[in-house]
Parts: structure tokens; C-alpha cells; sequence
């Protein structure tokens, strides 16, 4: 099993949900997170005051999915997920040992 | 026969006799009946366990076995707790304890929640700060079994006793515990998904009534009353409200087989299939009977008129703040403890103190009294046209949307119906239950919260709501935006499939009958049109990016309407439940806010009025709203080369006026209109461009003791300018001597023509502000050359007082420079100031703009 962490775009949510939910993941966790990454911000000015946006609102997107989901979940992530700019977001695979459902105590694929 | 034998035909005994109550009930829906059924049943099978338990006992142990809270008033729902009190004179012996622990096993072995408690007398006349709850258990208390002296005492001595001591304390903690609730839920009765228990609205206030005027008149009498003690008026509302929560409570039970009292979506569905509580138990939709819900909560909920009655808790401090509420009273009403009393009843057959009235909720924040809301509900019933044909309906009605208890004052109104017949079309989403997973409140109440948001705004917690107080401080006509709240989702209720498109459709009937002005009706209209549009935005485009930005705008039109509709997403989102607006989603929507303002302020320079090119909507709409008298070559001619923000900020008809004005000119006189709007006054002055014109308006107006709100400075492609101050008459100089209106209209004249010398009037006439500002604003200028093509824009804030924008535009002019626009706005304590300028026709170069800088920074008080 591997976990995917992927931070992308606000805008791009509902086409990275789509694309996700067409190749058959059936859930996810959706953060709404704040940061940059070498999107370093910028600074604003408003009425007089000058601020910096340096932490730019992002969306968090979690799951974890049996290892021959993995590429295809990741693929459609880019795929929906890219414009080509600075700010896109990241993708992150790490291992998950094991997984339990609280409901019935399944564990393995079948608890996700 | 032995006690497991006797335990086993009571386990057989009372399942079946349960079985025969539930089924009395599925058949029936009368919970009354099957809650005090099983109360009678458990009554049965807990006095046979106790005298079995007894009868074999070496001596008669002095135990009282009593039933209190629900189970002690007869009313014991399947699911509910057996609260139990074992009562003795003194501690109980070691076989009155085996006694009690015999009977609570056997009546856990019947699957009963039994909640046993042993006490003695002494404990029972004790007031148990810690668990006050035992306190008021015993205001039910009801004798089962055992000593009968002991029960005797007990009820006849020690209670009253205990209640004369410590009713005042008993009452407020109550009240104290009532209002904890309450605050838990929202203060309101409109959950989508309520909890018919804890809920206001539900049992547990009406319990709480009833204990409120038991305790009063045991306080007062010494004695146990013989009935119900609940004024009577109050009492033959409640008693349907009671049957058909107590049927309801019964179903959920049943249905969950626990003491779940949360009435979710899916038993919404199956009480109204089954027809529980509703006339003739006929299935109805979900809708419908949760409406049915809503009316017996509502009914319920009026008996928290008595918590007011109750001497506070709080400080002395407090104390004196709500006895000087009292002094709020005046001819038409009184103030007593918090609530609104119509001083003569028949008065409210007049419409204008009936508005009246809920105005002086929304200003103080009070509630209505008992007896005043039911003879406003009254009358409304036999003077359905009066009310809502009444002339002055829009005056009354924006004042209520404006004042700071708005939220209060339309809860009330809606509540004695009067907000359905005022707008019929809202009765479309009265305690309507829209079911998703995010929304807490019903259409209605959503609404009303959402403008409760917002009024909360002026007294903000963080930092980002200082953010939005400051947007909504500079908004000219609030009352636009919350009508528009109110009416928002009212298309929810209609059959249609687009629920935005359904509200205006209903908005456009009462805009008619508020006989609003054209503008402003287009402003609902936009808002209402438009209240998802920037939710959207954020949610599905990149707000950093400018083409999204510039997009956005150029579907806004205009800063004012960006302001409304940013607070109305703002309160709208805040409004779903009270952790849907995100602390995120907030920075978002305000970034995309500013990012907006930004790009309307500084591009007003560049986007101008071509009418050979441009074929807007805006320009044929003026052309249009003109009288046929007017050349429309002429007006569009007079358009050419004005800012498209003129264009977008104005209403046809005063641009036609301002056209008017140019066809009266000579050339040489300048042309001014002075009106009277309303709470201030507005300029407008047309002539050529001349050198330091836009100072001379502003020093005349600040030496005759005006306070500038707002202004602009266009010019067209002719030269001609076209200036517009709106300014607060402070000493009511226009109002108190109507004369004056001329001479100002002279005097500012004559000092545009040079004829009066500004700077020499400043020094003798004007005086300038003596009060310390509550807040202190640092000033700051920022000078951008990129925005415009043409110009320099300067952007300046600073603390706002008098005299300020004479001070900054005589500086430009000193250095030489020509304001070729000028946006001059106040929010709160802020003045926000921007210019386009230009010196020999061009932008400033870098020398003059740094001696630019430092002179502003110097008369503004402080150097960077």
C-alpha cells in the first residue's frame, strides 16, 4: 500500500476529483493547507498597507491506495492537475505498513 | 416462590406488557399515552421486585423507594433513564444496600436504564452546587414504594424548605444552565437536523418552564400547587407542542432501540411517511412536517420569556447595564427586563408603530414581551393589505436591516408573521429543510444568520474580520446588501431548478412593492444574481491570476458592488454552519477582494468611454433614460473620453442630469447642483480644467465646516471636468438655514473662478478637528507608474479628519501636477485617496516623484 500526498492548486480540486474517481478511487482526504514551495508568494498592496502573501492556499489531498492503483492514481493527478506554471503542487509517495478499517477490523487492501 | 422465579416471570411479565405499549403506540401515535403506559408498567414491576425483595428481610429497613425526573412525572419514554431515589432517615444498613443492589439487578436484567441514587434527608435539603441536576430531579419526585413517612417528610418538609432557602439560586443556575444550552445550539430553533430534547424549542425548555414557575410557587405558597403552574396563556400553547414532541421522542426511541433524541434526515422521512404528529396521521412530505416540527418548537420556545423573569446571575455591573435598559422606554413602548411591552395594546393596529416597534428591537437588541408579540400576531392576521401596502414600508424596513439588532428584529418579525405577509414569496422558505451535509439551518433562518454575520462584523475578533469590518464600513447603501441576504436563497423553496434564478424571480416582486429606485434595484438584482459567482471563483479559478482577476472585474462593474459582494459571500459561507467559513476560505475570498479592488482603482485611468468605437449597454441605456428633447449625438459626445468608471458608478438619470448641465453652460460660469441625499449632501460641478480646481472645491467646502466622505474628478475628452463631492454637513449649517445653500453655491463659485482666495479662507474660516481619533491610522503613499498609460497613480492613506483632501490636492498642485482623476473615499477612521496625475501632460519623473513623496509624507505627520 503507499499513501499519496499531493498538494495542488485550489482551482484544480474538482478536475483532480474527476480524474481520481474515474480511475476508481473511491476516497480521499482534503485539506486546505497554506504554503509555497519555489512559488515564493508575493506582496500586495491594499489601502496603504503593504502585505505579503508568501503562504499561497493550497488544497491537500490524501490517500492511500493498493501499490497497482499507484501509477494510474498518479498520472491522473498530473494530468489534471498541471497548467505548465510555477505552482502546480507536488505529489508524494510514501510506504503505508498496514491498514485497519475501525469498523470491522479489516486489514490490508481490503480496508481501503 | 424464589426470587429468580419471581425474577424470571417479571422479565417474561414486563416484556410482554412492553410489547403491548409499543404496539398501542404503532397503532395510535399517541405518545402521551404510551409514556405514561410505561411509566405505570415500570411503576408495577419495580414496587413487585422492592416487596420481594423486602418481604424476606429479618426487620423492616426505613427505605423510601421514589421516582424522579421524567419517570417521577409520569412520562417515561421507552429508551429513558429510571432515575431512582432510595431514601432513608439515615445511612442505609448493610440489608437495605443488599435490598437496593437486589432491586437495580433485576431491573437491569429487564433491560432497564436504571439511574439509582441513595440519599437521606439531611442530603436531600442540602442545595448540591456540584450536581444541581439532583436538585431539581426531586421537584418531580413521586412515591413508588417503602416508608411512606420518609416520603411524606420529604415532599411536605424537606423540598420546601430546601426551594424557600434557595430558590433565587436555584432559578438563576437553572437559567444559567438553560442559556449554556441554548448558546450550544445556536440560539435557534431552525436546525435542519434537531435534537427534539436539547434543542431550544424542545422538551428540556419545557421542562425547564415548569420547573421555573414550581419552584416560584413553592417559593411563595410553601405548598405543592395542585396543577400545572404555567401562566395559562402560555400553557394552551405548549400542550400540542408537548403531545406531539412526546410522540415524536417515542418514535425515535423505538426506532433506535436507545435514547438517541436527534431527529435525522432519514426519520424526518419516516416519521412524515407514518404521519407521526400530524393531523389525522396521514403521510405527508418531509417538508411539511418538519414544518409541522418547526410550529410546535416555535410554541415551545415562547415559554423562555419566564427565563427573563428570573433575577440575573451576573455582576452588579451587569445588573445596573440591564436596569438602565429600562430607561430605553418612551411613549409607544416600556422596557422591563429585557423585553418590549406595547405601552397601549390597540396601538399596534398602526402600521407605523407595529414597524416601530421591531425597529426598536433591531436598535436595542431586546426581546418582545409575551403579551406584545401575541397582540402583534393578532393583528397581523386581520390586517393583511395595511401592512403591506404601507407607504412607508421601504423607509421602516431598511432602517430594521441596518441597525445592529437586525437579526433579533427579523427573527421577531417572522415569527409573528409578519416577514411572510410583508413578502409573500418568503413563505416559500419558511422552516424550510434544504437537506445537505454542510447546511445546519433551515432556508430561513440561514438568511437571517447570514445577516447576523454581518452586523457581527462591527465588532470583529481577528484580524481578518477587522479586514471585512473595514469593507463594509465603506459601503454607502448596507441596506441593498442585506435586503439582498435576505433574499437570496429564496428560490430554494420554489420549483425550479435553479435556485438563483428562482430568488430574483421573487425578488423582482418585492423590489416593486419596496419601490425601490432603479439603481438600487439593479444592485439587489446583481447581488442576488450573483451570490455564488465569487464563491466559485475561489473554489474553481487561479485568483493570482491577473486574466481571472480582470475577468471577475469586468463582471462586477464597479468597487461598491465588489464591496457588497464580497461581505454578502462573506456571510453567506459563515452563515451554512459556524465552522464553514474556514479561517482559509476567508484569506482566500478577501485576497480575491483585494486583488479586484486593486485592479477597478487602478485601471480607471486607462479604460475610457470611445463612443465610436464602443457599443455598451451602458451608453444605449443613458441614451435611452434621456427624454426625446435630448440630442443623443450631443450626450454621447459628451460621454467621449470620460472614464468608463463614470459611466459604471453613475445612474442614467444623474448622467443625463449632469449632461443637462453641460448643455446649460457657458462656458464660463461653472455649473453646480447641490442635493440633498440621504444623510448627506452631494456636489456636482462641471466647468473647464483648471489649475488647482479639485483643491479649490475641497478647501471651500472644509472652511464652511464640511466633512468630504467622497469624491471623484473626471474629465473628458473636451477638458470639460466633472467633479463630485459627497460631504457630511457637521454643523447642519444647509439644514438649519436653507439660504445658505446659495451662498455655498456662490461661495465655491467664486473660489473656483479665483475670486475668493481658498488659502486665506482656510486660515480664518476653518476649524480643524479637536477630537483624538479613536484609532490611529499611519499614513502611507504609494506612487505606481506602471498602472496607467499616461499617469502617475498616487495612492494615499492616512488618518481621515478635516481638511485632509485640501491639504493633499494643494500639495499636487503646489508641485505642479494636474489631477487628471481623482477617487476619494473614507473608510471608518481610513481616508483612501487615489490620483491620477500628470505633469506637462506626461507622467512624473523620478525627481518630482520623490519630492512628491516627501512633501506628502511630511504633511501627513510622519516621514518613512
Amino acid at each position: 500500500m503507499t499513501k499519496i500526498e499531493a498538494v495542488i492548486q485550489t482551482s484544480k480540486l474538482e478536475a483532480v476529483k474527476t480524474a481520481l474517481h474515474d480511475i476508481g478511487v473511491e476516497g480521499m482526504t482534503v485539506l486546505e493547507a497554506r504554503g509555497h514551495g519555489r512559488q515564493k508568494g508575493h506582496t500586495e498592496f491594499y489601502r496603504g498597507r503593504e502585505y505579503t502573501v508568501d503562504l499561497i492556499p493550497k488544497i491537500k489531498l490524501e490517500m492511500v491506495l493498493a501499490d497497482d492503483m499507484v501509477e494510474r492514481a498518479v498520472d491522473a493527478i498530473v494530468n489534471a492537475a498541471r497548467s505548465g506554471q510555477i505552482g502546480d503542487g507536488k505529489i508524494f509517495l510514501s510506504k503505508v505498513e498496514e491498514a485497519i478499517r475501525i469498523r470491522n477490523q479489516e486489514r490490508g487492501n481490503a480496508a481501503l | 416462590m424464589s426470587l429468580t422465579a419471581v425474577t424470571f416471570t417479571t422479565q417474561d411479565y414486563f416484556k410482554k406488557e412492553s410489547e403491548k405499549v409499543r404496539a398501542r403506540f404503532e397503532d395510535s401515535h399517541n405518545g402521551k399515552a404510551a409514556v405514561r403506559e410505561r411509566s405505570d408498567l415500570v411503576d408495577k414491576v419495580t414496587t413487585q421486585l422492592w416487596n420481594s425483595a423486602t418481604e424476606s428481610a429479618e426487620r423492616l429497613e426505613k427505605v423510601c423507594v421514589v421516582a424522579l425526573g421524567g419517570y417521577g412525572r409520569q412520562t417515561l419514554f421507552p429508551c429513558s433513564d429510571v432515575d431512582l431515589l432510595f431514601l432513608s432517615a439515615s445511612s442505609p444498613s448493610e440489608q437495605a444496600q443488599k435490598q437496593i443492589r437486589k432491586l437495580c439487578q433485576d431491573l437491569w436484567d429487564l433491560h432497564l436504564r436504571v439511574s439509582p441514587t441513595a440519599r437521606t434527608l439531611a442530603d436531600c435539603s442540602k442545595l448540591h452546587r456540584d450536581n444541581l441536576e439532583f436538585n431539581i430531579s426531586l421537584l418531580d419526585c413521586r412515591y413508588l414504594s417503602g416508608d411512606e413517612h420518609l416520603f411524606e417528610q420529604l415532599r411536605e418538609q424537606i423540598i420546601p424548605k430546601m426551594v424557600a432557602r434557595d430558590a433565587i439560586e436555584l432559578m438563576q443556575r437553572l437559567v444559567d444552565l438553560t442559556r449554556a444550552r441554548h448558546k450550544k445550539y445556536g440560539h435557534t430553533i431552525f436546525h435542519l437536523e434537531p435534537n427534539i430534547k436539547d434543542c431550544p424549542g424542545g422538551m428540556r425548555d419545557y421542562q425547564v418552564a415548569s420547573w421555573l414557575t414550581l419552584v416560584s410557587e413553592l417559593e411563595k405558597t410553601g405548598t405543592w400547587p395542585t396543577e400545572n403552574v404555567l401562566p395559562m396563556t402560555l400553557r394552551k400553547d405548549c400542550g400540542a407542542a408537548l403531545d406531539f414532541l412526546s410522540t415524536v421522542r417515542c418514535f425515535l426511541h423505538y426506532r433506535q432501540g436507545r435514547d438517541l433524541n436527534g431527529l435525522t434526515y432519514e426519520l424526518q422521512s419516516e416519521a412524515a411517511a407514518a404521519g407521526i404528529g400530524s393531523a389525522g396521521g396521514s403521510p405527508i412530505t418531509p417538508s411539511d412536517w418538519m414544518r409541522g416540527y418547526f410550529r410546535h418548537a416555535r410554541s415551545i420556545y415562547r415559554l423562555t420569556v419566564l427565563l427573563d423573569e428570573v433575577p440575573q446571575t451576573r455582576s452588579g455591573l451587569y445588573r445596573f447595564f440591564e436596569s438602565r435598559k429600562s430607561r430605553l422606554s418612551n411613549a409607544d413602548f416600556s422596557v422591563v427586563d429585557g423585553r418590549v411591552f406595547l405601552r397601549q395594546l390597540s396601538s399596534v393596529e398602526d402600521p407605523s408603530v407595529l414597524f416601530s416597534l421591531f425597529e426598536f428591537v433591531a436598535r436595542h437588541g431586546l426581546k418582545l414581551g409575551a403579551e406584545t408579540e401575541r397582540c402583534a400576531e393578532a393583528e397581523l392576521r386581520g390586517t393583511q393589505q395595511r401592512a403591506s401596502q404601507y407607504p412607508e414600508l421601504w423607509s421602516h424596513f431598511r432602517r430594521i436591516l441596518t441597525l445592529p439588532h437586525a437579526g433579533a428584529a427579523l427573527r421577531a418579525m417572522h415569527q409573528a408573521g409578519l416577514l411572510v405577509l410583508l413578502f409573500s414569496e418568503f413563505r416559500a422558505i419558511d422552516s424550510l429543510v434544504i437537506r445537505d451535509y454542510y447546511h445546519r439551518y433551515t432556508v430561513d433562518e440561514h438568511s437571517i444568520v447570514a445577516i447576523e454575520n454581518l452586523h457581527a462584523l462591527r465588532n470583529p475578533d481577528e484580524e481578518l474580520d477587522r479586514r471585512f469590518r473595514d469593507v463594509l464600513d465603506g459601503i454607502e447603501k448596507p441596506e441593498l446588501l442585506f435586503l439582498a441576504l435576505l433574499l437570496h436563497d429564496v428560490g430554494k423553496g420554489l420549483l425550479t431548478d435553479n435556485h438563483v434564478e428562482g430568488s430574483l424571480q421573487a425578488a423582482e416582486k418585492i423590489l416593486d412593492r419596496l419601490h425601490l429606485e432603479t439603481d438600487d434595484q439593479n444592485t439587489v438584482r446583481f447581488l442576488i444574481g450573483s451570490h455564488l459567482r465569487m464563491s466559485a471563483m475561489v473554489r474553481g479559478r487561479d485568483i493570482f491570476d491577473p486574466q481571472v482577476v480582470q475577468e471577475f472585474c469586468d463582471s462586477v462593474s464597479t468597487t461598491e458592488r465588489l464591496k457588497m459582494l464580497t461581505l454578502l459571500t462573506y456571510a453567506d459561507i459563515k452563515a451554512v454552519n459556524p465552522e464553514a467559513l474556514t479561517p482559509w476560505k476567508a484569506e482566500i475570498i478577501w485576497q480575491l477582494y483585494a486583488a479586484s479592488s486593486n485592479y477597478l482603482s487602478r485601471t480607471i485611468d486607462d479604460q475610457r468611454v470611445d463612443a465610436h468605437t464602443s457599443n455598451e449597454e451602458h451608453i444605449k441605456r443613458i441614451v435611452s433614460t434621456a427624454s426625446p428633447d435630448v440630442d443623443s449625438g450631443k450626450l454621447i459626445s459628451f460621454l467621449e473620453g470620460f472614464p468608463k468608471r463614470y459611466l459604471l458608478t453613475h445612474a442614467p438619470d444623474e448622467i443625463v442630469s449632469h449632461y443637462r448641465m453641460h448643455q446649460r453652460w457657458d462656458g464660463v460660469e461653472p455649473q453646480i447642483d447641490l442635493l440633498k441625499r440621504n444623510g448627506y449632501y452631494e456636489v456636482v460641478l462641471l466647468t473647464l480644467d483648471r489649475p488647482s480646481l479639485f483643491a479649490r472645491v475641497a478647501g471651500t467646502l472644509s472652511s464652511w465646516g464640511m466633512n468630504i466622505l467622497k469624491a471623484e474628478a473626471f474629465s473628458n475628452k473636451t477638458g470639460t471636468v466633472l467633479d463630485t463631492f459627497r460631504f457630511v454637513d457637521l454643523f447642519r449649517t444647509l439644514d438649519m438655514n436653507p439660504t445658505e445653500k446659495a451662498r455655498l453655491k456662490r461661495s465655491l463659485s467664486d473660489s473656483i473662478s479665483g475670486e475668493i482666495d481658498v488659502m486665506e479662507m482656510m486660515e480664518t474660516k476653518f476649524k480643524p478637528a479637536t477630537k483624538v481619533p479613536k484609532v490611529k491610522i499611519q499614513p502611507s503613499i504609494r506612487i505606481d507608474d506602471e498602472s496607467s498609460s499616461h499617469s502617475t497613480l498616487i495612492e494615499i492613506t492616512a488618518q481621515d479628519r478635516p481638511g485632509l483632501l485640501y491639504d493633499i490636492s494643494s500639495n499636487l498642485t503646489e508641485l505642479g501636477c494636474n489631477i487628471e482623476v481623482a477617487i476619494i473615499d473614507t473608510q471608518g477612521q481610513s481616508a483612501i485617496d487615489v490620483f491620477y496625475v500628470t505633469q506637462g501632460g506626461g507622467k512624473l519623473n523620478p525627481i518630482l516623484r520623490g519630492r512628491m513623496r516627501d512633501a506628502l509624507l511630511q504633511q501627513l505627520g510622519r516621514k518613512y
